[in-house]
């Protein structure tokens, strides 16, 4: 209150609610700290600034896992509104990072594998690939994606377990009946692999069609399903 | 020995009395305990407060000990937790009165009544101030504390993504943070100063 200068700058003070100081002026400053208030009042809204950054950052981030999968490593990722990846084959864990990173830019990416969805999605997973589950009850965040595609993988999304649709089929269900290019467009770039369920798309004539993944993955997919009749020679 | 390997939880019961089992954390109880419980009843006026913050820094040595187990490294890291604890307190009795006096934390031209949401976290409404104003700092600013603030980075990661060096990281930590407090927080000040 004396209007004095404290010999605490600003920058110490910074520093200090950041935990970046030396022991002997860290002791120092939480003294100074206990006598000043004026310097009490500017470290109290710092670590309020702190506090609300980390929060906003905690609300933003993306956070990822990876298990093991009859695929390999299972890649996962989601949002606070839900899954926004998943994928195998995946070259690392960095790799898995930089991707996220191209895909929400901006935004945090953070490994965790403590995360709720994350871990729920792990065990409907696995569940499906032991053909024990047949749909998945699991948040889905396309809102990054443009209209068109999120619309095509929502529909997509209606799909049941063991059906197939043809592209063709797709295209009239979102009211564009000669975008079938587009469809399978936006299917080649599904983020969310098997939990939106683009394996499900087949073409007119009954062949299986491309997949972004590699077609045998696709096969195996329609196998768990029990659509071997659908395969090659099948 | 029951084989479970974990330290038994640090206990505490009633106000101010301490019981922890944890025979690191008690030596530095009987060694420090003093020493802070002054510190912090001169941060925090009342015995409750005291004891509460002490509490936070007995179980935060106990859940999450500092590296450093003794000598002048472990005496800053009590007095940082201490003095941090003690601060969050006082921003959470801010954060409170201005709830109660229905009034948002942070002020802005637009800002609106903060709901009771606010004694909890900071509350929606203070965030998106946040998020507006760091978006408004200049480019590096914004990045470095963005990178140092929200995602706890170190400065020498922080130099590496932004190809600088780390003491213009830490420059633009410093002055990004400097500004942010003077625009969320300069209405307060002025009634602080007033």
């Amino acid at each position: 209150m004396s209007g004095q200068p404290c010999w605490v700058s600003e920058e110490g003070l910074v520093a200090f609610v950041a935990g970046e100081l030396e022991p002997e002026a860290e002791v120092a400053v939480a003294r100074h700290l206990a006598e000043c208030d004026a310097c009490r009042e500017e470290a109290v809204q710092f670590r309020l600034l702190g506090a609300a950054m980390a929060e906003e950052a905690g609300a933003e981030a993306v956070r990822w896992h990876a298990f093991s999968s009859p695929f390999g490593r299972m890649y996962v990722a989601a949002t606070p509104g839900g899954l926004v990846r998943v994928s195998w084959q995946q070259p690392g864990d960095d790799a898995f990072e930089a991707e996220l990173h191209d895909l929400l830019p901006g935004r945090p990416v953070l490994h965790d594998p403590t995360d709720e969805v994350l871990l729920e999605t792990e065990r409907q997973l696995t569940q499906y690939f032991a053909g024990e589950r047949e749909s998945f009850d699991l948040p889905v965040d396309l809102e990054t994606l443009p209209t068109f595609s999120r619309r095509v993988l929502e529909a997509l999304r209606e799909v049941e377990f063991g059906k197939v649709v043809a592209y063709s089929d797709l295209a009239r269900r979102i009211g564009r009946p000669r975008a079938s290019r587009a469809v399978g467009n936006a299917l080649g770039r599904n983020p969310v692999a098997i939990v939106v369920p683009c394996h499900r798309v087949v073409r007119q004539d009954g062949s299986l069609g491309g997949y972004g993944g590699g077609v045998e993955y696709k096969e195996r997919l329609l196998a768990v399903e029990g659509r071997q009749d659908l395969l090659r020679a099948g | 020995m029951d084989g479970s390997g974990t330290a038994p939880p640090a206990s505490v019961s009633g106000r101010g009395a301490v019981r922890i089992r944890d025979a690191s954390v008690a030596a530095w109880v009987e060694k420090h305990g003093a020493e802070l419980r002054r510190h912090v009843e001169r941060l925090l006026p009342g015995p409750d407060a005291a004891d509460d913050v002490l509490q936070t820094v007995w179980i935060t040595a106990h859940r999450k000990p500092p590296e450093a187990r003794e000598g002048p490294a472990l005496r800053a890291w009590l007095y940082r937790v201490a003095t941090h604890a003690a601060l969050d307190r006082l921003g959470s009795e801010r954060r409170r009165r201005r709830a109660l006096e229905g009034r948002a934390l942070f002020v802005a031209p637009e800002a609106r009544p903060a709901p009771d949401a606010a004694l909890e976290g900071l509350g929606e409404g203070a965030r998106l101030r946040v998020r507006e104003h760091v978006a408004a700092l200049p480019p590096k600013q914004r990045q470095a504390v963005w990178m140092r603030w929200a995602e706890g980075r170190s400065y020498a990661d922080i130099a590496a993504r932004l190809g600088c060096s780390e003491e213009s990281a830490r420059g633009n930590v410093y002055q990004g943070m400097k500004r942010l407090r003077s625009e969320l927080f300069g209405l307060w000040q002025e009634e602080a100063g007033a």
